[in-house]
């Protein structure tokens, strides 16, 4: 179903034929009235016609040039980044898998360093030699070592009483 | 529509031109540009009323065009897609200007009620033009009657007084309807008969 614009734009074209036709004119209220707009309507496309086709392009192999030169610098331009584009695809996925490989290393590496480091150290140097000087009567023969030692807090304490002196070499360092 | 070059040469190698576009061959597509350059121009030119503007989106259609060429499947005639893409690029500039400038959107508010069809359409009998009315003004008054026009009513009447094309080739351009397409026509016409009045009534 036409609108009643679609119609009046058909009728002015002359598009409208056989009972569509005469439908539509007997339709309008004042033919005449109508028949003159239609011209008015046909006039202003010969107005349009003979005003605005006049217009011509100046330095029309210029514009050829120039618009080849465009479409150069273009396809220049667009060559690399075809190339470029799978690379652009793929570059984030590597880049993921480098990263997520050397996230991997540096948690394994500290997971070893902090495991290894948890591990209940050996008894100290200093230790051995205080329970030797224990042992050695000219130092104190009456001196006794008490050891306090929580292998989950890595502390160990000396607890000494009637010993009289350390040897010199025997200081901690 | 008229091309720079003969009918026959137009008829018989268009295709062929395309498609060894299509093959990357830029001296074909040299060709075509020749063929539609000037309509393409002087298209957009009715439509943006500046030289310079319709220079740049001259150039920036028949790249698109070169761009997207492959994508031609010849469904429809060469002439039809390429002004398409000039249809696309110029209502595109022409909406983007108009916001940029801060303006209304384009006034077609002219209502059906608003029309008489059966309205005699007489020249204002305090303005009639002179007779001695440069052909500059009559230019000039045309311009600015287009230019109180929406894009794409700019688009309908230009393609269809200036380029004689059918109501249908219209619509595969714009990408629209038929109906739409006439009836962008009825309200595109009551604007420019109302505004131009003076102007045609000497035709």
């Amino acid at each position: 179903m036409k609108t009643f614009e679609e119609k009046w734009t058909a009728w002015v074209d002359d598009q409208l034929t056989g009972n569509e036709l005469e439908e539509f004119e007997a339709s309008l209220p004042d033919r005449a009235a109508a028949e003159a707009e239609k011209r008015a309507a046909k006039k202003l496309g010969v107005l349009l016609q003979r005003e605005l086709t006049a217009k011509s392009l100046l330095n029309a192999d210029f514009f050829s040039h120039q618009l080849r030169g465009r479409i150069e610098q273009d396809d220049r331009h667009d060559s690399p980044s075809r190339g470029g584009a799978g690379l652009s695809v793929w570059w984030p996925i590597r880049r993921l898998v480098w990263a997520g490989a050397a996230s991997l290393a540096m948690f394994i590496a500290i997971a070893v360093f902090v495991m290894r480091d948890k591990e209940p150290s050996e008894p100290s140097q200093y230790l051995t030699q205080i329970m030797g000087a224990k042992l050695d009567p000219a130092n104190g023969p009456d001196a006794t070592i008490t050891i306090f030692e929580s292998k989950e807090d890595r502390v160990t304490v000396l607890w000494t009483e009637g010993l009289k002196s350390l040897p010199s070499e025997y200081a901690a360092k | 529509m008229q091309t720079e070059a003969t009918p026959a040469q137009a008829d018989v190698s268009e295709l062929d031109l395309v498609r060894r576009c299509q093959d990357g061959d830029s001296e074909a597509f040299d060709e075509l540009v020749v063929r539609y350059r000037t309509r393409v121009f002087g298209m957009i030119y009715n439509m943006v009323h500046s030289e310079q503007d319709a220079w740049d989106l001259a150039q920036d259609s028949f790249v698109k065009a070169w761009k997207s060429i492959k994508r031609f499947r010849g469904q429809s005639s060469f002439y039809t897609w390429i002004y398409r893409i000039v249809m696309n690029v110029t209502i595109d500039w022409l909406r983007k200007k108009r916001v940029k400038a801060g303006e209304a959107e384009f006034d077609d508010s002219i209502q059906l009620k608003d029309v008489d069809p059966a309205s005699k359409t007489l020249p204002r009998p305090d303005a009639l033009p002179s007779e001695n009315l440069e052909q500059r003004e009559i230019r000039t008054e045309i311009d600015n009657a287009i230019a109180q026009l929406s894009p794409e009513h700019r688009a309908v009447i230009l393609m269809k007084e200036i380029e004689g094309m059918q109501y249908h080739e219209i619509a595969e351009t714009l990408g629209c309807s038929i109906g739409t397409v006439m009836s962008r026509l009825f309200y595109a016409r009551k604007k420019l008969q109302n505004l131009l009045r003076d102007c045609y009534e000497n035709v």
